[in-house]
Order: structure tokens, then sequence, then C-alpha cells
């Protein structure tokens, strides 16, 4: 029963620091990415083929690489190969695109990407998909398997809090404000001279590069990763973690990882199984999901823990606040120059 | 040759089953500017509607009508329960595009859980092989060519003869101008999503009828195609979608003479970022340039 816990909470936040990375896009900056899921596999498969020894599978079965570099290494490697890889897809899709047919884009973009991998053996192979991923440190450690599971889960529980550290301090710094200001009016953000496209790009392949760390702990976790294992569709899974959390908040979001991929998880698989048909449970899972962003978005579209507001109290633009603010003083003057602007401009005709 | 005259018949078949989702998608696109996710499966569902009908009787006209009816149901519940109320407390449009994300997750889940994953057959009888011109079209390809100019022709005499046309077209231009002017604006936004869901439904089941099974991702695999379409042709243009149609059906079924044909869709990919990127407003651009600029 330990054992099941500890893999169930393992798995948890793993997921927690996927939708961690899809907070810095969606959360900070605005993005409705969609493709963030590619980025996870993508992390998992480049660290499979760094640990892994060389491919020695049947022909057309192969696989790249074949390091056998350890975990730190393929980690690491695993992080800046899918930060390129998203700094390509940014760079293009952000360039000139609204936010809808970003989204639109993104979503194409994984696709083609499921298919590509599937399709081209040589790569990672395949739809096979790569095994026998040797886990952490087990060599060196040789714990009973409830130990080593024990260790692992805190070795995740460690590098989550990594990352939440480094991810609260960039939100604070100047650069995490800039890029709020970026997500709630663009157009202000420019003309106060900030490079929206760039702080957008920089905001997904940070992103990205969280996605991929949690894509290498998926793998170093499971041991194993295919084609099947991936769907495009769990993207939505991650955008219900961060609504039920609270986009923007990062203590939120790992909640609302730990409520969607473990708490959910757990709350379906009590359901019965329906004879006939294996996929029941998953999908009654998407569907509670599908409820819930809806369900969320209405009742309590900032979530369960709020995004942190200025120190001063400052509320965002929201609609209802903006009413609010309409009666501060700075507005009436502004109010007052576009006033005079206006006669102006009628006087001068 | 021979090889290229058969893909460009298959490219055209292709091409109609396209157009006649991307016309649906494209109008509701334009006229709600919220891009709609779940576009694939309101096109299974109507798919599936019909497969239940056949269950039971084997009238093809009836399956249509089940397929319409069904289609046009689901589509404007998504706007009357989820995004309606939303808009009115001035949701972003973002929002709007998660929501119908949402919908496409429960849409297709749903199906999954009461139907299964396993293919469902879905055959019609086909007629012999013909000979139009150069090309080769099986009966059911023919069928699914005329439904595509039918579809499409209606669309375009509903957008310019009469008033909910022009009621739609006020309220693509500018929502709060149409309703300052008279236009109850929720109401043909409603009727605009029970619209293009029938034809969504129908297109549907046409592609279902033209794979021959159904899966409850069916719809969902080729809203990207169809939202290339659509996009080439230029949001909201009825000819638009047509044109755009022909160009990523033309280009996939010619590409499959060069690569697997897995890879079609990495074409249609291709495409939609170029436009996107190279002319946003579509091939057709005859309004809202000197607005959106």
């Amino acid at each position: 029963m330990l054992n099941y816990w500890v893999s169930v909470l393992t798995l948890g936040l793993i997921f927690a620091m996927a939708t961690m990375g899809l907070n810095v896009k969606w959360g900070w900056a605005g993005e409705l990415d969609l493709a963030m899921f590619g980025f996870i596999a993508v992390g998992a498969y480049v660290y499979g083929v760094v640990v892994l020894p060389p491919s020695k599978l049947p022909a057309p079965d192969h696989y790249i690489l074949g390091l056998q570099w350890g975990f730190f290494p393929g980690l690491i490697i695993a992080m800046i190969v899918v930060s390129l890889l998203s700094l390509v897809v940014g760079a293009v899709a952000l360039r000139k695109l609204r936010g809808d047919y970003f989204g639109i884009v993104t979503v194409a973009f994984v696709l083609c990407l499921a298919i590509f991998i599937s399709q081209y053996t040589f790569l990672f192979d395949g739809f096979p998909g790569l095994d026998g991923v040797p886990q952490p440190f087990n060599g060196v450690l040789n714990l009973s398997p409830t130990g080593y599971g024990i260790f692992f889960f805190a070795l995740t529980i460690l590098f989550t809090f990594i990352a939440y550290f480094i991810l609260e301090l960039l939100a604070n710094s100047q650069f995490g404000r800039a890029l709020r200001s970026v997500r709630e009016d663009q157009s202000a953000a420019m003309a106060y001279g900030r490079n929206v496209y760039v702080l957008k790009l920089k905001a997904y392949v940070i992103g990205s590069a969280v996605a991929g760390m949690s894509g290498a702990f998926f793998m170093a976790f499971m041991s194993a990763f295919n084609p099947y294992a991936w769907a495009p569709a769990e993207t939505f899974l991650l955008f219900g973690a961060i609504f039920v959390g609270g986009s923007g908040n990062g203590r939120g979001v790992i909640l609302g990882a730990l409520f969607v991929f473990v708490a959910i998880q757990e709350i379906t698989r009590l359901f019965p199984v329906l004879p006939g048909n294996a996929q029941a449970s998953d999908a009654l899972r998407f569907v509670i999901i599908g409820f819930l962003i809806i369900a969320v978005l209405w009742f309590r579209p900032q979530g369960l823990l709020p995004e942190v507001r200025d120190r001063d109290g400052e509320p965002g633009p929201t609609l209802k606040d903006r009413s609010i603010s309409f009666r501060d003083g700075w507005v009436h003057r502004g109010q007052r120059i576009i006033r005079i602007a206006n006669r102006s401009k009628s006087e001068a005709k | 040759m021979h090889n290229f005259l058969l893909a460009t018949g298959f490219g055209l078949v292709t091409a109609s089953i396209i157009a006649i989702s991307a016309v649906a998608l494209s109008l509701q696109y334009s006229v709600t500017s919220v891009p709609n996710f779940a576009h694939g499966e309101v096109m299974m569902v109507g798919a599936y509607s019909a497969w239940v009908v056949s269950k039971h009787s084997a009238s093809i006209p009836l399956e249509i009508l089940v397929s319409i009816f069904f289609g046009a149901i689901v589509s404007w519940s998504i706007n009357r329960f989820v995004l309606q109320p939303f808009l009115h407390r001035k949701a972003k449009n973002l929002v709007l595009f998660v929501l119908t994300i949402a919908c496409s997750l429960i849409l297709q889940n749903l199906v999954l859980l009461f139907f299964g994953g396993a293919p469902r057959a879905m055959v019609m009888s086909v007629g012999g092989v013909h000979h139009v011109g150069p090309f080769r079209f099986t009966g059911m390809g023919e069928f699914t060519i005329a439904t595509a100019v039918v579809v499409c022709l209606l669309v375009h005499v509903v957008l310019k003869y009469t008033f909910f046309g022009k009621a739609q077209r006020a309220v693509a231009d500018h929502r709060e101008l149409a309703r300052v002017s008279g236009i109850h604006a929720d109401r043909t936004v409603g009727l605009t999503w029970l619209f293009a869901g029938g034809i969504t439904g129908l297109s549907g089941f046409i592609l279902a009828i033209t794979i021959g099974s159904l899966t409850p991702t069916t719809g969902s695999a080729y809203l990207l195609v169809i939202f290339a379409a659509a996009v080439v042709g230029g949001i909201g243009q009825a000819y638009g979608a047509i044109i755009g149609s022909l160009v990523i059906g033309l280009t996939m079924e010619w590409s499959a003479l060069y690569l697997p044909s897995d890879y079609k869709i990495f074409i249609a990919f291709g495409i939609l970022i170029t436009m996107l990127i190279v002319r946003p407003g579509g091939i057709i651009t005859t309004r809202l340039r000197n607005v959106a600029e």
C-alpha cells in the first residue's frame, strides 16, 4: 500500500512540474500553448536515449545516441533539446499570431510531431518506443524496491522545489512583471518599450524547459515511453490543473496538479469497470476534467489559490476592477487628455 | 500521368469532404469569433447518430437528416449552455476557446464511454466506378462532390439573399454596431451555431461513410485539416472555404504520390503556418482588410 501511494504521489509531482512549466506560458504570459505534452514527450525521449546503452534493436527498429551518461547529463540534455525545439516553434508561432491562431498552430505542431515520431523509427523507435531505461542511481544505492521508491519520491520532491523556487524568483523579477504586463495589455506593454515578442518567446522557452525536466523524470520513473503513452489531449489535463489551482500562482498550480492527477485519478478508479470497454475509466476522467474546467471558470475563475497581486494592493485590470479604477484620479486626467485631443482635432477641421 | 489523374480525382473527393466542414467552421468562426475546437466532435456526433439509425433502418435520407439534426442540436447547445453565459460575463476570447476545448473533451469521451473505442463499420452501397472526363469516381465520390456543391451554394444563398444572412454578416463585422442597428445579436449567433452545426453533422456523416469506419477520434483527427482549409480560404468566406479545401485536398493527395500517406497532414500543417504568417486574411480578402490593419 505504501508503495502504491508513493508511486501515485511521485507521478503527481512529475505532472506538477509540467503544470508549473505550463503556468509560465499560460499563467504569466497568456500563451495558449496546446503543444505542452509534445515537449514533455520529447524530454522523455531525449532523456531515454542519453541514458540507454547504444541501440541493438533489429532493423528497422532503432534509436539514436545511446550514450549511457547517467541521470544528471540526461536531465540537462533533455532540457536543452526541448528548449531549442520550443525556441524554433515559438519563434515561428509567436511572431505574428493572435492568441487563438497561436493555439491552433501549436495543436497542429504537436499532432505532426506525434505522427513523425511514431512513423520515423530511426529516431526513437517509432511505435514500440523506448523501454528498459535504467532507474537513476539504483546500481549505486542497492535499495529494496520500497526504499528505492521512497528515494525517487524524495528526488522528485527536491527537484519540484528547486523548480518552484527558481520560477518564483523569476515571477517576482523584472522579467516576471514585464511578462504579466504583456499578458494584461500587450499594447500598453509595447508603449512602455517592452519587446513583446522576445518576452513571450523567453516565457515559452522557459516553460518548455520545465516540461522537458518533467519529461525526463517521467521517463526515469516509468522506464519506458511510447506514442501510446502520449496523447496530445493530456495537455488539457495540465490546463485543468492550472485552472483549478489558480493560474499565475506557483503553489496553486502544484495543488491543482495534485488534485487533477492524484485525487481525480483515484476517484475514477473507484467506479465500476464497464464490461467490454477498457477505456471507460479514462474516458470518465476526461469527462470529469472537462466539466471541472467549465465549472471552475464559471464559479471561481481565479482558481483555488488566486494569483498574488502587487504589494500595494493595486488590482489587476480585470473588467470588474476597471470600473472601480475609473474613479481614480489618473484615469480622470487621462480622459481629460483624450477629450482635449478630440476637441483640438475637431477644431482643426 | 495516370497516377496523377487518379490522385487528382481522390483530391477532389477529399476537398469536397473538407469543404462541407470548412464552410460551416468558417461561417461560425466569422460570426461568433470563437474558434470552435469542438468542431471535430460535432462531426463525430453527427456520424455516430447516423450510425445508430443505420442499425435500425437502411434509409440514407433518414441517416442524413438525423446527422444534421444532432449536429445542429449539439452545436447549438455548446453555444447556449456554455459559451453564451460566459460571453455575457464578457469573458476573454481565449477563455471561450478554452471552453470549446473542454466541450470537445467532454463530447469525445462521452462517446468513448457509451460506444467504446472500437471502430464501427459505416458502409454505404457504393455504385460502380465511372469515368468522368479524365477522372475516375465511385458513386460515393460523386455523391460527396454533389453534396459539397449543394451545401456551398446553400450557404452562399443564405448569406447573400436572406435576412438571416445579412444579420450574420452584420454581426460578423461588428457585433455592437449590429446590435444598435436593431439586430438581435444573440439570436443570430445562436442560429448560426445551429445552422453551422447541421452542416457539420452532415460533413461528419459523409466523412464516416467515405472512410468506411468510425471511432471517437475520427472528427478531431480532421480538425486541423479543416482549420487549415478555412484559414487558407479566409475566415467567413463561403467561396474561400471551397478554394481553401481544394488547395488543401489536392496538395494532400498529390503529396501522397511521393511521400508516405501518413505525412499528408504535414502538408496541411505547412500550408496553414505559411498562410497565417504570410497572408492571415486568406486567399480571398474582400472586407475587413482596412479594419484589421
